[in-house]
């Protein structure tokens, strides 16, 4: 199957001789939902925010829809979208002002707008809401609203970081059902979450990094399997332990 | 299109209610101050200051009235100081006497004032360095020259009251005994015209200057920098920059609406000011538009080749405050600290400002010339009268060291913009220490 996106030893310092992120290796085919899974500070956001162009890599590379980033920054920057972590909105814009401006920016043309617009509307389901400020909006609210912006222009490949984090269960419910629906429509997904047991119900398959290494990628099933485990979070556990990165 | 949607965007966040409000009251500001001012300024022009006297006539009557001006003096807290003046080339003169002006009472003075019962002339020759307000206003030839009437009134009074006849001439000689003849002089240049006059023509002229300098460069960063750190702190920086729209079109079009936003606010400010300036001069008491020729004898009207220079330091300083404000928005951690970090853009531009309004920067002390000079600003705050005044090789300099300096400062910001910087910088980097520990 056609591959979206393919990570080829990607390492990022941010400090001369320290590894943020090093080594990553794994690739994601269409439709496919990949998710990068570990602690906090383990180098999920860093191997995001290389691939998304925003931070230069320190080696390896990555292909995104044939794309390196190295090479041709600004045709990744129109394969793919990007929602970062707490991420948050322009506060003095309505919500669907907000989706206008940002489906411009992504727009090859009026056309485009209206679509992108529209499919927006229909996926963050704020009705109403959407002629409000953003500064009103709940926090689940304002990440519905970013999900939506993030996926309206239907990108080869969405980004994003820790996309339930600090959501009640119902949202992220939601958001999780959505990107589901999604990526049988053949968009391709790379997420990221520290909550592993969340992350089994979305992903097709997870890739477990720690210390900055991809120590394991795999289906869920696979790795609890290979492992001996009940759940990915035993997964993290025994993966961690062999490879002595703890 | 993706610049306009951009630029239309930084527009609307930059013309809120709140910039808007401050550009009302600001102008509403300075049209009271105006008022004000003009109060103050006719109630010190009356106040005496002190008095150089240069006495060519020498005869008892001149000896009586300046007996007569010393005491109108030190009854004010002036003083009266005579000299003796050898040629009529004053530039000279003032020179050799080391004054900054002279009140002359001409040969023959006597013998019209007091012989012939006619309206006598004196002299008032005044030296101008600097178009500074405070620099020249304690020197006003109008407050020499009352003071110098009502000690010639005096002097003809007590005489006639001596002998005890009047005739209706010398009444009517009495309404108006003296007429002044004033002389600037600018470098080597003489022009019959009060240097208090042009004081106020040209300050009304060269205050707009700093005051459109100092409203571009205050409203231009704050406004660049609140674009560039709300990004950061909102977090939607990572967002838009993720995007398909190059770098340096999200930079290019948060710097033209800020350049934008600030030219409004400084045509607001001009109108406030002209508003200001108007009221001053009303305290004075000027006609202007006969002096326009005298002003381009002596120089003190810009050519369009100096209009140029001036121009080019003000588009310098403006290029430099704003990539410094864009650096200072990369540092910001939140809302305070950004404001916090205004200050030294503030400051840098608060000094030449203020002195360049109240005093003569090149007649500093040394120490405190070199810390003005430092600052890039306070080459185009001197400008227009190193234009003026030719003062070539400061201006030359000036430009040299701004020159240089905008291109480190575009050099530092483009190496944030176009790196990582621009996400992992920021003041303080207690976080990041930390982080890195762990
Ligand atoms: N701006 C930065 N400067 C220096 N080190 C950083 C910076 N950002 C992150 N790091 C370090 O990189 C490592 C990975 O961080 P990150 O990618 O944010 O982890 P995660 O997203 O998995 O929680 C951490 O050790 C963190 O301290
Ligand atoms: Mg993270």
């Amino acid at each position: 199957m056609e591959k979206v996106l393919e990570v080829k030893g990607l390492g990022k310092q941010y400090v001369k001789g320290v590894y943020a992120s090093r080594d990553v290796t794994f690739d994601i085919k269409k439709g496919e939902i990949f998710a990068l899974i570990g602690p906090n500070g383990a180098g999920k956001t860093t191997t995001i925010r290389t691939i998304a162009t925003l931070l230069k890599t320190t080696e390896g590379d990555a292909l995104v829809s044939g794309h390196s980033i190295l090479t041709e920054p600004e045709k990744v920057r129109e394969c793919i979208t990007y929602l970062p972590d707490e991420a948050g909105a322009y506060k003095n814009m309505t919500g669907r002002a907000y989706l206008e401006f940002m489906a411009s920016i992504y727009a090859k043309d009026g056309q485009d707008v209206i679509d992108y617009v529209n499919r927006g509307v229909e996926i963050c389901e704020l009705g109403e809401r959407l002629n409000d400020k953003i500064s009103s909006y709940s926090r689940g609210m304002t990440r519905k609203l970013l999900l939506a912006r993030a996926i309206m222009p239907k990108p080869d490949l969405a980004i994003l970081d820790e996309p339930t984090s600090g959501l009640d269960i119902l949202n992220a419910l939601e958001i999780r059902r959505t990107i589901k629906k999604l990526a049988a429509d053949g968009m391709s997904f790379l997420l990221s979450s520290h909550n592993m047991l969340e992350i089994e119900f979305v992903s097709d398959r997870v890739g477990i990094i720690a210390k900055g290494m991809l120590l394991e990628t795999g289906t869920p099933e696979e790795l609890v399997a290979k492992y001996e485990a009940r759940n990915l979070e035993e997964v993290f556990e025994k993966v961690v332990k062999i490879r002595e990165v703890l | 299109m993706k610049f306009f949607s951009l630029f239309k965007k930084e527009l609307r966040d930059m013309l809120n209610a709140q910039t808007i409000l401050t550009m009302v009251g600001i102008v509403a500001m300075l049209v009271i101050i105006g008022n004000i001012f003009s109060d103050s300024i006719s109630e010190s022009a009356k106040k005496s200051g002190d008095i150089v006297i240069c006495d060519m006539d020498g005869t008892d009557f001149t000896k009586s009235v300046i007996k007569a001006l010393k005491e109108d003096c030190e009854a004010n807290d002036g003083s009266l100081e005579e000299v003796e003046i050898k040629s009529e080339d004053y530039a000279k003169e003032l020179k050799r006497i080391d004054q900054k002006q002279v009140l002359i009472i001409p040969k023959g003075f006597t013998e019209l004032a007091k012989e012939k019962h006619q309206t006598a002339k004196i002299r008032f020759v005044q030296r101008m360095t600097s178009l500074a307000m405070m620099s020249n206003l304690n020197t006003g030839s109008s407050t020499a020259f009352e003071t110098f009437k009502n000690a010639v009134k005096n002097t003809i009074y007590q005489d006639k009251l001596a002998e005890d006849k009047m005739t209706p001439e010398e009444v009517k000689q009495l309404e108006d005994p003296v007429e002044l003849e004033e002389i600037t002089v600018v470098g080597n240049k003489q022009e019959e015209i009060s240097s208090s006059v042009i004081m106020s023509i040209c300050a009304t002229q060269n205050m707009i200057v700093p005051i459109i300098l100092f409203v571009l460069i205050m409203f231009a960063s704050q406004m660049i920098l609140n674009a560039i750190s709300t990004e950061k702190i909102d977090k939607t920086l990572e967002t838009l920059l993720s995007a398909p729209i190059s770098r340096m079109t999200v930079l290019a079009a948060k710097t033209l609406s800020a350049a934008v936003v600030a030219l409004l606010q400084a045509a607001c400010f001009m109108f406030g000011s002209s508003r200001m300036m108007s009221g001053m001069t009303s305290g004075i008491g000027v006609d202007s538009d006969k002096f326009d020729q005298a002003l381009k004898n002596l120089g003190l009207s810009l050519s369009a080749g100096q209009y140029v220079l001036v121009g080019v330091q003000m588009f310098l300083s403006i290029l430099i405050a704003l990539s410094i404000a864009m650096i200072l928005g990369v540092l910001a951690k939140d809302a305070k600290s950004a404001q916090t970090l205004l200050m030294p853009i503030t400051i840098s531009t608060m000094i030449p400002y203020c002195l360049s309004m109240v005093s003569d920067i090149s007649a500093l002390p040394i120490a405190l010339r070199a810390v003005v000079y430092a600052i890039p600003f306070s080459h185009t705050f001197m400008a227009t009268e190193n234009a003026m005044f030719q003062n070539t090789a400061v201006y030359i300099g000036g430009l040299i060291y701004q020159a240089v300096f905008l291109a480190v400062c575009i050099k530092i910001a483009l190496s944030i913009f176009m790196s990582d910087k621009i996400f992992t910088m920021s003041i303080g980097g207690k976080k990041d220490k930390k982080k890195k520990k762990a």
